[in-house]
């Protein structure tokens, strides 16, 4: 055992090799900051948050905060940030719905439907999602007819002004209804934002349907047998049987595309709809603070994934446990 | 033990029956199916007839004819263009040699009958020629365009056919042949695009259009590939520093979503870098395309890596083989071979990826196509390019996926060691 | 440099793998050897035997480095295993090993399989060692098979070609960890039988292995390790009729 020069011994040079890359990293890392550090007080830019309380300036058209052109860039990006979210919850649960029923459409007994949902997969998996976003906002959405010539089911109204939709408002139910200064609805959607979720939902629902397909797949043939030998029929043997065993290789692979939704959804400004990435981009315009406001993209993009993760987990414990 | 998959259900009602039954039990099994066939027949003639009837009538393609060099190519001097149709014409011809060489030489455990054209080529080919020969009428483009793109196919399916018909005659190394020029192919493209050692010069600022979406995405695929291999085998290390140094970068850049990349890219870059050191715009972002794609790919090639048992290392060490030796000959080729589909998956991820260059100003294919929406002359006739734009990508996409397939059926899935 | 690939020969002797009280402990803490001591002399063919978990596979496995160890010594033909990369090496190429999973390459065809190691590790012109793998595949009884790959071979046929791939190394100690535990019953034979020759041709041996009508026919000696240590050493005749520890008779009921 003695003897061995250091440089040939096995306990050592995994060591070696660590020591070494390690300091590599560091050489380069410690490059990149000294350089930061020399450019940025160059430019008088050294990094401070003081920023974030002078008045913004700008207006941002539609938010849930309430938000004008006076109050300061925090509040411009929390506002973004709300939008961000709600734009990822709906296009959540939009795309799961229709990720599940074209999804389980590559099962159904119409070879019509089948063919239909395999069509719409291919198509939409394979043109980029930027490309369909300003399809759904400028070709789409921008083209409705408006006033009285907008598009509508007594619920529902299409137009270019936007979606209006039914809904309880001062206590009693009340239809979009055409006034004089336009269309009035209890619950109304702008244009951009109803593009922007039309553009998510039907790409992140394309990969959601492969998912579910996967998962439905995975179920052994044997089960479909038992269930069928047992008298249960298409639907039924779906719901009680397969389903519930493919959700535990469904859920992982959900989260996985409920996290690229969530990056998705920054592509918000193609459609004109402010979201978090947006006003961040005018924000840096305005103050020409780019670190500061990458720090925050970056951070605000990683506590939502990591949320996402966390609630998917959650839910992933809960269908691998019941198995036993 | 593979799983059987669950039935389709029209396994069960697959007996031979007259092609009017079979239709039948294909599209309404039942009353309700028959409902919902008949509705969604209706559906589909109805959009199909809209379509044909906006394509035909409404459709005005001048706005694409007027273009087309400019979605190509973009800026790029027109003096200097033979450089890329010369390009163009080397690519088709190696695509066609490798085609037929693959053919000319069936893998040699398998009893095949080396054949000339199997169905699928003729499939294929029939294909091809047919688009060659109608799409320059379809788009009305110009006459000297019309007869390059002729050209085009032609040398290709001729390449195609000569290797096919005389690739047996060359060593089985041939096929080797084609694997490294495919390589040396892309640097003489990249001299060719770019000019320099006796060409003229051409800036990268005035590559545009297709080109640009296609250098772009080739070049990062191209450097994230090993990139990510390191990454993947980095994770995977005993090595704790090692491991957790790919984990943290790996997961940092998934976790952002690549518009915000870009932006660190173009804002923060110059930074970081000495003053004046930082690379050109498209530079910048051909690094940050790279970089982020490549953990991606890392994430693809670890799931590779699990799947190789780890018997294969020790096999291969026992035998006197080192450590790199037994991972670049034995282990990494059974990792790639496993994780190809999900690989590819990433690279058309990462064509579709190039579309965000257009939000940071550059010209891509999608960026001009808005540069030409954007232009008075061309207003209101944004839906043709959307539907071009559409059809390009879709097919540089699907013929990715497709290829990759034809990949994985000549990689026989029992070449990977399984686990017990 | 060359003195670890070709130890010179007053350290050549009749011995060719001497362990001695080899201790190893697992990095969960668990000692899966304890002191276990063996001697090989060359041209011999030594079975292990014992229960499962008893340390044997381990202990074959420190032969060639596949495992460390934390106390004790290992010489392998003169030349004794430490923690230098390059003695590792060298004693990896003079030891050839055939494992219970065949662990053929299933990226390469057969014949690739038997001349990857001599090539490059060897550095031998790759002619002359296809040359030497057809005739190994010939020996071993498939040598039809030599372009296919080895998905594409029975068990008993994969196993076969990794003993192949073993032998084309030329190494001078041959080590089976349980060489026909995974094969289907009606393989088991051929795989015993190319061991068998290989026996009659003076290679030196260590298989570990349940096959007690092999053991029997072919070992010179058999081992019985119990809880990482070697507990009884004896001829094949004596060990299986007149064992003298009373834990080789509880093992020897438990499989007879």
């Amino acid at each position: 055992m003695n003897g061995t020069p250091w440089w040939r011994d096995r306990r050592v040079l995994p060591w070696l090799l660590q020591a070494g890359v390690g300091l590599a990293v560091l050489v380069v890392v410690a490059w990149l900051m000294t350089n930061l550090v020399r450019n940025l007080s160059a430019a008088g830019l050294l990094l401070s948050w003081r920023w974030l309380g002078q008045p913004a300036g700008f207006d941002l058209s539609e938010t849930l905060l309430p938000f004008n052109a006076s109050m300061s860039y925090g509040r411009a990006l929390l506002a973004g940030l709300l939008n961000t979210l709600r734009v990822i919850v709906f296009a959540l649960v939009g795309s799961s719905l229709l990720g599940l029923l074209v999804g389980m459409a590559a099962f159904s007994r119409n070879g019509l439907l089948r063919g239909l949902a395999r069509v719409y997969v291919e198509l939409v998996r394979n043109v980029p999602l930027l490309l369909q976003l300003l399809f759904w906002y400028f070709v789409v959405f921008l083209a409705l007819p408006d006033g009285a010539a907008a598009l509508g089911w007594p619920a529902l109204v299409l137009a270019k002004s936007g979606l209006y939709i039914a809904g309880f408002a001062d206590g009693r139910w009340q239809l979009p209804q055409l006034l004089a200064s336009g269309w009035q609805a209890p619950v109304h959607l702008s244009v951009e934002f109803a593009a922007l979720l039309t553009g998510l939902i039907t790409y992140i629902g394309a990969f959601i349907a492969e998912v579910v397909r996967g998962g439905i797949a995975s179920v052994p043939a044997g089960q479909w047998e038992a269930a069928s030998s047992l008298g249960l029929h298409g639907a039924a043997i779906l719901r009680h049987i397969v389903l519930p065993q493919a959700l535990r290789v469904i859920v992982p692979g959900l989260t996985n595309q409920y996290i690229s939704l969530a990056k998705a959804s920054s592509l918000a400004l193609a459609c004109g709809f402010t979201d978090l990435y947006s006003v961040a981009e005018t924000t840096l315009n305005q103050t020409g603070r780019a670190v500061e406001v990458v720090l925050v993209l970056l951070a605000a993009y990683l506590a939502i994934d990591l949320l996402i993760s966390a609630a998917m987990n959650g839910l992933n414990r809960l269908v691998q446990v019941r198995e036993r | 033990m593979r799983k059987r998959s669950a039935p389709s259900p029209i396994a069960f009602a697959a007996a031979a029956a007259s092609p009017l039954k079979r239709l039948q039990r294909q599209l309404a099994p039942s009353a309700a199916d028959a409902l919902l066939s008949l509705g969604l027949v209706a559906l589909i003639l109805w959009a199909a007839l809209q379509l044909l009837g906006w394509a035909m009538g409404r459709a005005d393609w001048a706005v694409v004819q007027l273009n087309s060099m400019l979605l190509l190519v973009g800026r790029y001097p027109l003096a200097e263009q033979w450089r890329l149709w010369l390009l163009a014409l080397l690519l088709a011809l190696q695509a066609g040699l490798s085609w037929g060489l693959l053919r000319a030489w069936p893998r040699a455990d398998r009893r095949e009958q080396a054949r000339l054209w199997p169905r699928h080529d003729r499939i294929a080919g029939l294909l091809l020629a047919l688009l060659a020969l109608l799409l320059p009428f379809a788009l009305h483009l110009a006459g000297p365009l019309q007869w390059r793109w002729w050209l085009l196919a032609a040398v290709l399916l001729a390449g195609r056919w000569a290797a096919g018909r005389w690739g047996q005659q060359l060593p089985r190394r041939a096929l080797k042949l084609v694997a490294v020029l495919w390589p040396l192919l892309y640097l003489l493209g990249f001299w060719l695009i770019g000019g320099g050692l006796g060409l003229a010069a051409v800036s990268p600022g005035d590559w545009g259009g297709l080109l640009l979406t296609l250098l772009m995405a080739s070049f990062a695929m191209a450097l994230s590939f090993p990139l990510g291999v390191l990454l993947a085998l980095g994770r995977r290390s005993s090595l704790p520093l090692l491991r957790w140094g790919s984990v943290a970068y790996i997961e940092f850049i998934r976790g952002a979503p690549l518009i915000t990349l870009l932006f660190v890219g173009q804002n923060i870059l110059g930074f970081l870098l000495p003053g004046g050191a930082s690379p050109d715009r498209i530079w910048r972002a051909a690094w940050v395309l790279t970089l982020f794609a490549a953990a991606y790919l890392a994430e693809a090639v670890r799931s590779g890596l699990a799947a190789v048992p780890p018997g294969q290392l020790e096999a291969a060490r026992s035998l006197g083989l080192s450590q790199p030796q037994s991972m670049v000959l034995v282990v990494i080729p059974q990792a790639l071979r496993v994780a190809l589909p999900a690989m590819v998956g990433q690279f058309i991820a990462l064509l579709q990826d190039t579309t965000l260059l257009s939000l940071i100003g550059l010209l891509d294919l999608l960026g001009t196509a808005r540069g030409i929406m954007a232009n008075p002359e061309f207003l209101g006739h944004s839906s043709e390019l959307y539907l071009v734009l559409a059809v390009l990508y879709w097919g540089c996409c699907a013929s990715l996926g497709l290829g990759s397939r034809a990949l994985e059926r000549r990689l026989d899935p029992r070449s990977v060691a399984s686990r017990r | 440099m060359a003195a670890p690939m070709n130890p010179p020969s007053p350290c050549r002797s009749d011995v060719m793998i001497q362990a001695e009280a080899v201790e190893k402990w697992y990095p969960n803490g668990f000692q899966a050897l304890r002191g276990a001591s063996l001697t090989v002399n060359r041209g011999e063919v030594v079975v292990i035997m014992g229960p499962s978990g008893s340390g044997k596979s381990t202990f074959i496995r420190t032969f060639n480095a596949l495992e460390d160890f934390q106390k004790g010594s290992i010489t392998v033909d003169g030349i004794a295993l430490s923690n230098d990369v390059r003695n590792i090496d060298a004693i990896r190429r003079e030891v050839g090993m055939v494992f219970q999973q065949f662990n053929l390459f299933p990226h390469l065809t057969v014949l690739e399989n038997l001349t990857l190691a001599p090539v490059l590790v060897r550095k031998r012109p790759r002619a002359e060692v296809e040359l030497q793998a057809r005739a190994l595949l010939e020996r071993v009884g498939i040598a039809e098979q030599a372009e296919k790959f080895p998905g594409q071979l029975s068990g008993g046929q994969q196993q076969r070609v990794a003993i192949a791939r073993a032998l084309c190394m030329e190494p001078r100690v041959l080590l089976f960890d349980e060489p026909t535990s995974s094969l289907d019953p009606e393989m088991v034979r051929e795989v015993l039988d190319v061991i068998q020759a290989l026996a009659a041709d003076d290679i030196t041996m260590v298989v570990v292995t349940h096959e007690v009508r092999f053991a029997r026919q072919v070992a010179h000696r058999v081992v019985l390790m119990d809880q990482g240590e070697v507990v009884e050493e004896a001829e094949p005749e004596t060990f299986f009729t007149a064992p003298r520890h009373e834990r080789t008779q509880r093992f020897l009921e438990q499989i007879l």
